[in-house]
Parts: structure tokens; C-alpha cells; sequence
């Protein structure tokens, strides 16, 4: 008895040695899928997520830049006309037409301006086509953020001061991002504005 | 056994040798973003500081100008290159190296001029032109934005800077640096600004007092160059640099401001309660004439002086050790019979008494202007200026550099029609005639109201050409080329 289960016990390690089991194949098949789809899943959320951050740091460069660009013009202003992706920001004509500053005239009135009386230079901001440009006078328009038709961007006009506030939707979950988590994204700015304002008179100093 | 062992191991190294790989390879990755993010918002941040030093090169430059409206010797531009004269274009220019906070190495530029064009050829006042750069180092490598927008934007100078000695043309620089360059006009302010300024304490006292304000340069403001109260104005503030304003219910119309105090009294104000006035009042040196009228030299009975039509002559100029009239004395401030303008400078060493029933008037188109070391006390008649006009009558307290004080007690029966300005003195203004009307301004070292019901402000006054208190902005510009 002992020697039978001996050879039956070596004939079936023969076998096993020769191919495997449909169960082993099964087993390792389902253990290999398991282990590629894991790595697959990491990959790709490694991947998806490496996009979202660097889309989400990109974003916040580009609402950076608009809010710079918009507390440059602000800070200068004369006159602003707020609307939701549609700013229009009024300074003062400062270069002559070779591009160097002139000298101010004084108005009268204990003010002053540059060049005409009661000239400025326009200044529009705008989203157009998943892009935020500035266009200054008549000249080109400057593309500020490319891939932005996400971004909105808000002007409170308070007077003495106004406030920019930028949002943008994150890419880190599937579909549209929440409205929780697009305001988390908002890049607020407070700026004085220095001159008197021609629209409302309203001055700093 | 021992063979499958060996390719198991194998494996393990392949698989651990390419997850480390992938690792590293998306660490760096990692790190080459964080670090651009971080670069970007380091070059940002020196950016922002680059504009609080060109701002604060403008702060400097009012700084040097308000100096110079104190007496001499009063410092001003010291350091400067230069000094920037009335009417002549000229150039002062300073450096201010390290001036940031902890050591930062902020270097401020400022050059401040006076162009001709810009004085104001009714007050004869110069504007100030204050051109500024402010520069900070960049940290790091010079090395340019990955997004060529912001370069675009922020203009770092990281191998070449873009302006030389203020004109745009570049030069080499032996460290990357972001420059920023303001430009501000500033103008003068009247030492009359507000109907009522005091130093210390403001105190109305009377809930029947209204102040308000009219322009006698404006006839939708005023008729005739009067007050009209169906043209009553609201620029009738009234502020201390102090922190105490017993309104007493008064109606004012215009804004209450004290120094982080508090105001008792404001339910009948019309404009705002602000609590961050800060305005120290220069104070007044005694006038430094190279000559003047020798006769007569105090005035203590009857007497006239006589206006001349040269702004400044020295004829018209009178240093009276004091006056003391009483009775039914007058001392009269003579111009020309036809009533055209004349000026009349009076400086009195020591007090001014108009008692009884004495006066002084100021004949019509006189300008007089009278400084006083000492004390005053008018009542009687009281100072009647015959213009009715307060630009035409300012009254200039001198400070007091004994330590003792002083005080200036304006009233009498006439109407009081003058600009008072003496942050030195404690003054009070009792009654104002019959109506009780008082037209101008008044400023004092503390301010008291009694018996007074209508205080009218001439914002006339704010550019009369009269005393400069200080220099605002108005005109601001960056300069982003």
C-alpha cells in the first residue's frame, strides 16, 4: 500500500509538472489580471492625477496673471466698467504717441491729465473663445490665459476700492467639477485705486 | 529547485529596478513642476515688493516736501542730490539701499521736479511731479518663466535691465532683478482743508449749530460770492488729530473725523464718522521779512495801516510789538478808495486786545494777512471785514516755542468772516454777532464753540493760495513699459 500511494503520489508530480491544472490556470490568470488591472488603475490614477495637478497648478499661474494684470490696470484707473468676463478699465493717455511718457496739464479743478482733456486709454478685458484677453486701445488683443474657458472672472466695484475674485473648474474628480470645490479654486484680489475716478468721482486721497 | 529560486529573484529585481524607475521618473517630474511653481511664485512675489518700493519712494518724496513747509531749519532734501526749486524743472535724486524689511535689499529711486507748466496760475502753487523705481533682486537662478505670458507681464530683468538713468534703453546686469516704476503728481493743500481742525480736543458745545459749506467762487454755491442757504454745500467737515469730538448734536453737513477717537453728539451729521484722520498741522515760524514798515511799531490807540497793491512789499508790511485798542478806538486797514485789491501783512510780536467797544476793519479790497506770537482777544466791534470775504482776512497763530500756552478768543458783535489757523493756540469762538454766523475756517491747537449757531465753510479757502499744510496725490501712474 505504501509503495502504490509512493508511485501514485510521484506519477501525479509528474503530471503536475507537465502543464497546469485548469484550476491553476484559472488561479493565475485571475491573480495576474488582478495585479495588471491594479497597476493599470494606479497608472492611471497616478497619471489622471498628475494631469489634474498640473492643470490645476497651471490654472492658478493663469489666475495669478489675470489678477496682476487687472490690479496693474485698476491701481492706474480712471473710470471701470465691471461685468462678468467683460471688464473695461479707463487710464490715463501717460505716453504720447512715441511711446514716452508726457507731461500732465493741470485741469483746473485741482486735478490733472495727460495729454487731451479728458482722454484715456481703454483697457478690455474679455474671455473669448477659451481665452482671456487684454486689449489695450485699438492695438491687438493680448491673449493673458490660453484653455480657459472654465475661468470666470468677477469685478465688485466698490468705488475706493474693487475686488477681483477668479475661479476655475478642477479636474480632479470625473465630470463637472462641484460648485464647492470651483469656489474653492477663487483667487481674490483687493486693490486701491489711486487716481480720483472720472466716473464717480471718488478719490483715495 | 535551486534554479527557479534564481529566476524568482530576477523577477523581483526587474519589477523593483522598473518601479523605482517609473517612480523616479514621476518624482522628477514632480519636482520639475513644483520647482518651476515655486520659481514662478518666488519671481511673482519679488514682483509685488518691487511696487512697494517704487510706492515707497513716492511716500519719500512727499515726505521731503512736507518737511520743507516747516520753519527752517526744517531738513528737507538733505541727502538729496538735488532740491526741486518753484517753476524750474530740477532734480533730486535718492537711493535708498536695503530699505526693506529684515535687510532686504530693496533699493529705492526717487526723483522728484517741478515742472513749469504745473503751477497753478490762480494760487500760484507748484505741483510736484515724483517719478520713482523700485527694485528687488530676484532669488534663484536667472532663469525666465516657463510661461511666456507672465514674462511678459512681471518684465524681470534677469541678464538685462530695460531702463538706464530713466530712459528705456537696456543694460547689462550682473544679477537678475525685477524693477518697478511709478510716477505721481502731487499738489499742494490749503492749511484750511476743513471749516474745523483741531489738534486736540473739538468741542461744539451748542446742539443749535449747523455747519455747512458754500463756494464763493461758484455761484451755483454761493450768490455773489456769499453764502446763500438755499445753496447750502456739505463739505462743511470737521476733524481732530486728536481722538475726542464733542459734536453736541450740532447739524453739520459734512463728515466728522478724529484720530482712532470717538464723537459724541453726531446724530444730525449728514456725511460719514471716519476715524482715520491724520493730518499734524506745520506750525507757523514768525515771518522772515528782509524789510518792512518800521511805523508804527505797536498799536495801542486809534490807528490806520495802509494796504499797498504789490503783493509782499515791504511798505505794507507792519511788525507791532501788540495791538491793545479799547473804547471806541479803531484800527483801520486802509486800501485804495476805489476798492481795488491791496495786500497788508501784520505781524504782532505779542497779543492783540480789541476790547470795549474798539474794532478792526478791513476796508473793502483788503487783503490782510496777521500773524500773532501772542495772545488774542477780540470782542467789542470786533474784526469786521468789510469784503465779507474769508480768504481776505487769515489770521496765522505763530507756535510757541517757550512751552507756555496760548490762546486765541475770536468774537465780538460784528459777523466773523476770516480763515483762523493756529495749531499752537487753544481757540475759541464765542459768538459771531447777532446771528451768530461765523464764515471760514478755524484751526487750533483745540477748538471750543460758544454761542456760535452757524459756522458756514468757504471751500474757497482749500485754494485760496493761502498757507500749504501738506501735499496730496493726485495723479497716480505705473509706468509698465
Amino acid at each position: 500500500m505504501g509503495e502504490i500511494r509512493t508511485k501514485m503520489f510521484r506519477g501525479g508530480a509528474k503530471r503536475s509538472l507537465a502543464g497546469f491544472l485548469l484550476s491553476e490556470t484559472i488561479i493565475s490568470t485571475l491573480i495576474f489580471a488582478a495585479i495588471s488591472m491594479g497597476l493599470l488603475m494606479g497608472f492611471t490614477a497616478l497619471e489622471r492625477n498628475y494631469a489634474a495637478t498640473t492643470d490645476f497648478a497651471t490654472n492658478h499661474a493663469d489666475e495669478m496673471r489675470i489678477s496682476d494684470y487687472l490690479a496693474l490696470d485698476l491701481r492706474r484707473a480712471l473710470s471701470v466698467e465691471a461685468a462678468r468676463n467683460d471688464t473695461t478699465i479707463y487710464i490715463p493717455s501717460y505716453y504720447d504717441s512715441t511711446g514716452s511718457p508726457q507731461t500732465p496739464v493741470l485741469d483746473g479743478n485741482g486735478g490733472v491729465y495727460y495729454g487731451a482733456a479728458g482722454s484715456s486709454v481703454k483697457i478690455h478685458y474679455y474671455l473669448s473663445g477659451g481665452t482671456i484677453y487684454r486689449q489695450q486701445g485699438t492695438a491687438n488683443p493680448v491673449a493673458l490665459a490660453v484653455n480657459v474657458q472654465d475661468f470666470i472672472f468677477d469685478i465688485t466695484d466698490a468705488g475706493k476700492v474693487v475686488s477681483t475674485r477668479i475661479t476655475f473648474n478642477p479636474t480632479f474628480k470625473a465630470g463637472r467639477a462641484s460648485a464647492d470645490a470651483t469656489a474653492a479654486t477663487a483667487f481674490y484680489n483687493t486693490t486701491l485705486l489711486r487716481n480720483t475716478r472720472t466716473d464717480n468721482q471718488i478719490g483715495v486721497y | 529547485m535551486q534554479r527557479r529560486s534564481t529566476k524568482a529573484q530576477g523577477s523581483i529585481l526587474v519589477w523593483t529596478v522598473l518601479t523605482i524607475a517609473i517612480l523616479s521618473v514621476l518624482a522628477a517630474e514632480v519636482l520639475r513642476i513644483v520647482t518651476i511653481k515655486h520659481q514662478n511664485a518666488l519671481q511673482t512675489s519679488t514682483w509685488q515688493e518691487a511696487l512697494l518700493a517704487a510706492e515707497s519712494g513716492i511716500d519719500l518724496g512727499i515726505m521731503e516736501l512736507r518737511k520743507s513747509l516747516y520753519p527752517a531749519p526744517n531738513h528737507a532734501w538733505e541727502n538729496w542730490n538735488n532740491t526741486p526749486g518753484n517753476g524750474v524743472v530740477s532734480y533730486g535724486l535718492t537711493t535708498v539701499a536695503n530699505a526693506g524689511l529684515a535687510g532686504t535689499p530693496m533699493t529705492i529711486e526717487a526723483n522728484v521736479d517741478a515742472p513749469a507748466g504745473l503751477v497753478d496760475p490762480t494760487t500760484g502753487w507748484q505741483y510736484y511731479r515724483i517719478r520713482t523705481v523700485g527694485t528687488m533682486p530676484i532669488t534663484g537662478p536667472a532663469r525666465a518663466n516657463d510661461n511666456k505670458m507672465d514674462t511678459r507681464l512681471r518684465k524681470l530683468s534677469l541678464h538685462w535691465e530695460r531702463f538706464t538713468n530713466g530712459v528705456l534703453t537696456a543694460h547689462a546686469v550682473s544679477a537678475p532683478q525685477v524693477s518697478r516704476r511709478a510716477e505721481a503728481i502731487v499738489r499742494p493743500v490749503s492749511a484750511f482743508a476743513e471749516s474745523i481742525m483741531s489738534v486736540g480736543t473739538l468741542d461744539l458745545t451748542n446742539q443749535n449749530i449747523v455747519i455747512d459749506s458754500f463756494d464763493s467762487r461758484d455761484p451755483n454755491k454761493s450768490t455773489n460770492g456769499l453764502y446763500d442757504p438755499a445753496k447750502r454745500q456739505e463739505n462743511g467737515d470737521i476733524a481732530t488729530d486728536g481722538n475726542l469730538i464733542e459734536a453736541g448734536n450740532a447739524y453739520i453737513y459734512g463728515d466728522v473725523a478724529t484720530n482712532s477717537g470717538t464723537v459724541s453728539g453726531v446724530a444730525n451729521v449728514t456725511g460719514i464718522e471716519r476715524t482715520d484722520f491724520y493730518q499734524e498741522p506745520i506750525p507757523v515760524g514768525a515771518p522772515s521779512w528782509t524789510g518792512y514798515n518800521a511805523t508804527p511799531s505797536t498799536v495801542t490807540n486809534t490807528a490806520t495801516l495802509t494796504a499797498s497793491a504789490t503783493k509782499g512789499s515791504s511798505v505794507s508790511r507792519y511788525q507791532l510789538s501788540a495791538i491793545a485798542i479799547g473804547g471806541n478806538q479803531t484800527l483801520t486797514l486802509a486800501g485804495n478808495p476805489n476798492g481795488s485789491q491791496t495786500f497788508i501783512e501784520i505781524y504782532v510780536t505779542g497779543d492783540v486786545q480789541v476790547m470795549g467797544s474798539s474794532q478792526i476793519v478791513l476796508q473793502p479790497g483788503v487783503t490782510a494777512t496777521i500773524y500773532f506770537a501772542g495772545n488774542v482777544d477780540v470782542s467789542g466791534n470786533g474784526i469786521i471785514n468789510s469784503n465779507n470775504q474769508p480768504s481776505d482776512l487769515q489770521l496765522y497763530g505763530i507756535q510757541p516755542t517757550d512751552g507756555l500756552s496760548r490762546h486765541a478768543n475770536l468774537g465780538g458783535n460784528g459777523q466773523i468772516s476770516a480763515a483762523l489757523y493756529a495749531p499752537g493756540h487753544d481757540v475759541s469762538i464765542n459768538g459771531g454777532g447777532t446771528s451768530g454766523h461765523v464764515f471760514g475756517s478755524v484751526i487750533g491747537k483745540t477748538v471750543t464753540m460758544t454761542g456760535v449757531t452757524n459756522l458756514h465753510y468757504d471751500e474757497a479757502l482749500a485754494s485760496s493760495g493761502s498757507m500749504i499744510n501738506s501735499y496730496k496725490i493726485v495723479s497716480w501712474y505705473e509706468d509698465n513699459r
